[in-house]
C-alpha cells in the first residue's frame, strides 16, 4: 500500500542535467508537442491541465467503465435494498453450503446465509472504509506534507524521520498488532489504523510536489512581490500539488479496500456480525472444496471493486501526466 | 556526388493531425564539401538528416517519398541490416547535446571502442587502444587516463570532442553534424568547429552542418541550403548568399544578425512565426511573413527557380530580392 | 562514500528506535502481556503479580523498553509463549521465510523484468495492452484472494501441488507460495520496467547508439536495458524487506511455519517478546536493505555521488 521508494539522498552530478535535457529535445518531439504556434483556429487556444485531462478522460473507455462500476458500488452501498430484498443476517443452517437456486442466485454459505445478499451488503463496508480512510489520509497527509515541504528546515527533517519510522513497519503486521486487541465492532478502528499508517505515503507526495512548485519562477516572483506565506501556499502552490495527491489517493482507495478485507480475513479487521467481503472470504476458505461459490462471489466483488478504483486512478494519472502523452 | 537527397517527403502523426515536416527537399554534398543547412527549429532540417541517417522514429514519423542516394545506392531501398552497416561506418552523426547523446552509465572508452568491436570485429583490447588514439586525435588531454571516465566527468567542449571522435572513428565518407556547437559556451564553440573543419579536410569527408547560426556558416561552409516549413527556399554557394540573398527569408535571416557597424540601430526580426506544420498555408508557405508577398504568393507554391548554374531560389520575385 | 554510509547508519538509529518503540508500545499498551504468559487459562492474581515483577512489568514502559533493547543487544530476545527461547523460534522461522522471499524475488526478476522489457518495447501493441491489464488485475486482487484461488485450482482441483506446505518447507513446495507472495510486486516490477524502457527508448543516447550502427540487440541490452533497470533494481532491493514483513498472509494460507506464522501466533497470544523480537529483526532487515539499495544505486549509475 505504500510508496516503496526511499528517495536516495544523492546528488545527480553535473548540475546542468535538467537544462541540458531540454535542449536535447529533437525536432520530431518538438513538432509533436507544439500547440499550433500560429494561434489560428479556435482549437488552438491554450487549455488548462484539468480541462485537457477531462477531455482525455471522457474518451477513455477504461475511465468510463471504472467510473460506472464505482457509481454502481456507491449506489448499492447507499441503498442495498434496491437490488436485494433479503437480510444479510437472516441465515438458515439447513441450507448451508447449498448452491445456486431460484431467488438465491449465488447460493448459500457455510452458515446458510444468502451469498448474494451478503455480497451486496459487503459493498457498504468496503466503500465506507475506502472513502473515509482515503479522506483521512489525504487531509492529514497533504497538510503535514505541504507544511514540511513549504517550511523545510527542522520541521521537514522531523517529519521525514517520522515517515521513515512508519514505512519501516510492515502494514499488515502493524494492523495485526494494533487491531487484535480492539473489540469494537465498527469500521472506525480499521479506518483509524489505515489513516495512522497511510498518511506518510501522501505526505511524501505532497511534500515533493510542494518543493517542486516552490521553485517555480512565478512563486518566487509572488514571494518577491510580498505575498504572505498562507497566500503563497493556497493560491500558488497548492493547485500544483493537488493533482499528484488526487491520483495517489484514488489508487490508494482501492488498496485500502483490499487492506480492510485482508485484515478482516486475518480476523482482526471487522468481526461478525459485521458484513464484509473479507470476513466472508475467510469464513468460506475452510470449506473451499465443497462450496467454492461462497468464496468466489465475495472475492470477485472485492477484486472488481479494487480494480475499478485502481484503474480510475491510473486513467486520471495518464490524463494528468503530459509526459506520457 | 557523395550524397544526393531527392524530393524527400517526411510526415509525422501528431495529436493535431499529420504534420508535414519535410516537403520535397533536394540537396547534395560532395566529397570534401561542406553543406550548411540553415533554418529555424521546426524547419525540417534535423528531420531530413535523421531520414538520411535512417534513425527517424517510425512511428510517429514516416518517409512518404523521395530518394536518398549515397555512394550510388538509394538508401531508402536497402534492408535495415544493410543500412545498419553503413551507419556509423560510412556516414556518422554528431548530435547537439553530447551530455544526453552519450550513454551516462558507460565510460567514454567503452562507447568509443564499441565502434571498432561491432563494425571491425576488433578485440576489446585493440579497440580500447584505438579509443585512446581517437581521444588523442581530438586533443583530449590525458586520454589514457580519461578513457575510463564517464561522460558527466567531462566539460561540455570535451564531451563534444568525444562525440566527434566517435563520428570519425571509422573514417566515414559523410558526417552529419546537427547543431554541433549550439549547446556550448561561445569561447568553446570556435575551437570545436575548428577541430571539426580540420578533421574534415584531413579525411576529405563530406559534411552536412545543420545550424541556425549564420556566423558559423560563413567560416566553414562551401554551400548553403536554407530551409523553411520543410522545403529548401534557397540554395547557393556561401559567398553569393552573403553578398545578395535571392529569397526574402534568407534576407530576413541575414538582417537579423547583430552587427557591430549597425550599433544603435534596432535589431531586425522577421515578423510572425513559422507555420504550424499540420496546416501549412497554401501558395508560398512564407507569404504570411513576407514583405514582398503579392496575390500570386497566396495561391502558387513557387518551384526552386534557377538563379544561376549553382544557385536556386523558391521565390516568385527572386530577381527583386536579389536587387535588394 | 564511507562518510555517507556512516551518516546513513546514524540516521537509521532514530528510525530503528522509533519503529521498535512504536511496536513495543502497541503491544504493551493495547494488550495485556500477563494474559499472554499464562497461556489459555486466566492468571490468578498472585501469579500475575509475581510474573509482573519477574518481567519488570511493574516498571514504567520506557524503562521496560530500555531493558528489553539492552537484552536484545546481548542476544537475549526473551521467551516465547510456549517457553521456547525467541531466538530458537527465529532460527527455525527465518530460514523458511528467507527461502520464500528468495523465490519471490526470483519471480520478480525473471517474469517481471522480462514482461516489462517486452511491453516497453512494444508500447501500444496488443501484447502491451494485454499485459498491462493483467498487471492491473494482479495488483487489484488482494494477495489472500490470489493465494486462496491458486490453492483451490492447483492444489485442490488439479492436484498439481500440495495445498499446504510441510513443516521443513523445502524449496519445491514453496514455489507456488513464492509466486503468490511476489504477485503484487511482480506486477509493479513489470509496470516499472515498462515505463522505464519506454521512456529511455526515446532518449538521445539510444538514438546515438542506433546512429552508431549497432545491432538492435546490442542497442537494447547494452544501452537501453542498462539504464532502464536502475529504478527496477532499487525497487526489487527495497522489496526484500516488504516481502519478509508481508509474508504473514501467504504463510497463513499455505500453512508455512515461517516468520509470519510465528508473529501471528505471538500476536494472538499477546506475547510481547515474540512480537517485538521478530519485528525488531524485520525492521533491521528493512533498513539495511534500503541502505544497500542506495549504495547499489551509485554502482549502477555513475552520475550519483554521495555527499
Amino acid at each position: 500500500m505504500s510508496d516503496r521508494h526511499e528517495e536516495p539522498e544523492a546528488v545527480i552530478a553535473g548540475t546542468s542535467m535538467g537544462g541540458a535535457m531540454d535542449l536535447g529535445v529533437d525536432e520530431a518531439e518538438t513538432l509533436e508537442k507544439r500547440p499550433g504556434p500560429d494561434g489560428a483556429g479556435p482549437e488552438d487556444r491554450p487549455r488548462s491541465l484539468w480541462s485537457d485531462a477531462w477531455r482525455d478522460l471522457r474518451r477513455n473507455p477504461v475511465f468510463i467503465v471504472s467510473a460506472l462500476v464505482i457509481l454502481f458500488l456507491v449506489f448499492i452501498s447507499l441503498w442495498p435494498s434496491a437490488i436485494t430484498s433479503g437480510s444479510p443476517l437472516k441465515c438458515d443452517l439447513s441450507k448451508a453450503q447449498e448452491g445456486s437456486q431460484p431467488g438465491h442466485p449465488f447460493g448459500f454459505d457455510g452458515q446458510g446465509c444468502d451469498v448474494y445478499t451478503r455480497t451486496v451488503y459487503g459493498a457498504r463496508t468496503s466503500v465506507a472504509v475506502g472513502v473515509l480512510a482515503t479522506l483521512g489520509v489525504a487531509v492529514l497527509g497533504s497538510v503535514l506534507g505541504a507544511l514540511a515541504g513549504f517550511f523545510g528546515g527542522i520541521s521537514d527533517s522531523v517529519l521525514s524521520r517520522i515517515t521513515d519510522v512508519f514505512f519501516a513497519i510492515p502494514v499488515v503486521l502493524g494492523g495485526l498488532v494494533l487491531l487484535s486487541v480492539i473489540t469494537s465492532n465498527t469500521v472506525w478502528p480499521v479506518i483509524g489504523f489505515i489513516v495512522l499508517l497511510g498518511w506518510p505515503q501522501i505526505s511524501r507526495i505532497a511534500r515533493g510536489a510542494v518543493i517542486t512548485a516552490k521553485q517555480n519562477d512565478y512563486v518566487q516572483a509572488a514571494r518577491a512581490l510580498g505575498a504572505s506565506n498562507s497566500r503563497l501556499l493556497l493560491r500558488h502552490i497548492a493547485p500544483n500539488a493537488v493533482a499528484p495527491v488526487i491520483v495517489v489517493a484514488t489508487i490508494a482507495l482501492g488498496t485500502y479496500i483490499a487492506l480492510e478485507a485482508t485484515l478482516s480475513y486475518l480476523g482482526v479487521g471487522l468481526k461478525p456480525p459485521s458484513v464484509s467481503w473479507g470476513i466472508d472470504i475467510s469464513a468460506a476458505s475452510p470449506y473451499i472444496r465443497n462450496a467454492p461459490h461462497a468464496l468466489l462471489w465475495p472475492a470477485g466483488a472485492l477484486a472488481i471493486t479494487v480494480l475499478a478504483f485502481i484503474m480510475l486512478g491510473d486513467a486520471v494519472r495518464d490524463a494528468l501526466d503530459p509526459k506520457l502523452r | 556526388m557523395l550524397l544526393e537527397v531527392r524530393d524527400l517527403h517526411v510526415e509525422f502523426r501528431t495529436r493535431d493531425g499529420v504534420a508535414k515536416a519535410v516537403n520535397g527537399v533536394t540537396y547534395g554534398v560532395d566529397e570534401g564539401e561542406t553543406l550548411a543547412v540553415l533554418g529555424e527549429s521546426g524547419s525540417g532540417k534535423s528531420v531530413t538528416a535523421q531520414a538520411v541517417m535512417g534513425i527517424l522514429d517510425t512511428p510517429p514519423g514516416r518517409i512518404t517519398g523521395g530518394e536518398v542516394v549515397f555512394q550510388g545506392r538509394d538508401l531508402l531501398k536497402l534492408k535495415e541490416e544493410e543500412r545498419r552497416r553503413i551507419r556509423g561506418a560510412e556516414m556518422a552523426m554528431i548530435f547537439q547535446d553530447a551530455l544526453s547523446a552519450l550513454n551516462p552509465v558507460l565510460t567514454v572508452g567503452d562507447q568509443l571502442a564499441e565502434m571498432f568491436t561491432v563494425h571491425r570485429g576488433m578485440s576489446r583490447k585493440d579497440a580500447r587502444a584505438k579509443a585512446v588514439e581517437l581521444m588523442d586525435r581530438v586533443r583530449i588531454p590525458a586520454a589514457r587516463e580519461r578513457v575510463r571516465q564517464y561522460p558527466h566527468q567531462f566539460s561540455g567542449g570535451m564531451r563534444q570532442r568525444i562525440m566527434i571522435a566517435m563520428a570519425i572513428a571509422l573514417e566515414p565518407a559523410l558526417i552529419i553534424a546537427d547543431e554541433p556547437t549550439t549547446a556550448l559556451d561561445v569561447t568553446v564553440q570556435a575551437q570545436v568547429m575548428e577541430l571539426l573543419a580540420e578533421l574534415q579536410r584531413e579525411y576529405r569527408m563530406g559534411l552536412i552542418l545543420i545550424t541556425h547560426d549564420l556566423g558559423v556558416v560563413a567560416d566553414v561552409a562551401d554551400r548553403i541550403a536554407v530551409m523553411y516549413a520543410g522545403r529548401i527556399v534557397e540554395s547557393a554557394p556561401v559567398h553569393e548568399i552573403y553578398k545578395a540573398p535571392a529569397h526574402p527569408y534568407t534576407r530576413g535571416l541575414l538582417d537579423s544578425i547583430p552587427r557591430l557597424d549597425h550599433k544603435g540601430r534596432e535589431l531586425y526580426a522577421i515578423k510572425g512565426l513559422p507555420p504550424n506544420l499540420t496546416r501549412i498555408p497554401p501558395g508560398c508557405p512564407f507569404h504570411p511573413r513576407c514583405p514582398l508577398a503579392r496575390d500570386v504568393c497566396t495561391t502558387d507554391d513557387p518551384p526552386l527557380y534557377e538563379v544561376s548554374g549553382t544557385r536556386g531560389s523558391a521565390c516568385h520575385f527572386w530577381r527583386e530580392c536579389l536587387d535588394g | 562514500m564511507g562518510r555517507y554510509v556512516v551518516r546513513r547508519l546514524l540516521q537509521m538509529i532514530p528510525v530503528f528506535i522509533g519503529a521498535t518503540l512504536l511496536i513495543f508500545l502497541m503491544v504493551n499498551v493495547m494488550g495485556d502481556p500477563i494474559a499472554g504468559l499464562c497461556g489459555e487459562r486466566q492468571c490468578d492474581p498472585a501469579t500475575a503479580a509475581r510474573l509482573e515483577q519477574e518481567f519488570g512489568l511493574d516498571k514504567p514502559v520506557w524503562q521496560q523498553y530500555l531493558t528489553y533493547m539492552g537484552n536484545v543487544f546481548t542476544g537475549d530476545f526473551g521467551t516465547a509463549f510456549n517457553g521456547q527461547e525467541v531466538t530458537e523460534l527465529m532460527a527455525t522461522a527465518f530460514p523458511v521465510t528467507i527461502r520464500l522471499t528468495l523465490i519471490a524475488i526470483l519471480f520478480e526478476i525473471v517474469i517481471g523484468v522480462t514482461l516489462g522489457v517486452v511491453t516497453g518495447l512494444r508500447r501500444g501493441r496488443p501484447v502491451d495492452t494485454g499485459v498491462l491489464l493483467l498487471t492491473l488485475v494482479v495488483i487489484s486482487v488482494p494477495t489472500f484472494v490470489t493465494g486462496l484461488l491458486l490453492q483451490l485450482l492447483l492444489g485442490v482441483k488439479w492436484g498439481w501441488i500440495r495445498p499446504s506446505v510441510s513443516s521443513d518447507a523445502p524449496f519445491d513446495e514453496l514455489i507456488l507460495p513464492g509466486l503468490v507472495l511476489a504477485s503484487v510486486s511482480l506486477a509493479y516490477v513489470t509496470r516499472l520496467t515498462r515505463t522505464s524502457i519506454a521512456e529511455n527508448r526515446r532518449s538521445d543516447y539510444v538514438r546515438t547508439a542506433v546512429a552508431k550502427g549497432l545491432p538492435r540487440r546490442r542497442v537494447v541490452v547494452r544501452h537501453l536495458l542498462r539504464n532502464s533497470l536502475i529504478p527496477v533494481v532499487t525497487f526489487i532491493g527495497a522489496d526484500i524487506g516488504f516481502l519478509m514483513g508481508g509474508a504473514i498472509v501467504t504463510e497463513r494460507i499455505f500453512n508455512i511455519h515461517g516468520v509470519g506464522y510465528q508473529l501471528y501466533q505471538g500476536i494472538l497470544r499477546q506475547n510481547t517478546q515474540t512480537v517485538v523480537g521478530f519485528v525488531t529483526v524485520l525492521v533491521l532487515v528493512f533498513l539495511v536493505a534500503n541502505l544497500v539499495v542506495d549504495l547499489l544505486y551509485a554502482v549502477l549509475d555513475p552520475r550519483i555521488r554521495y555527499v
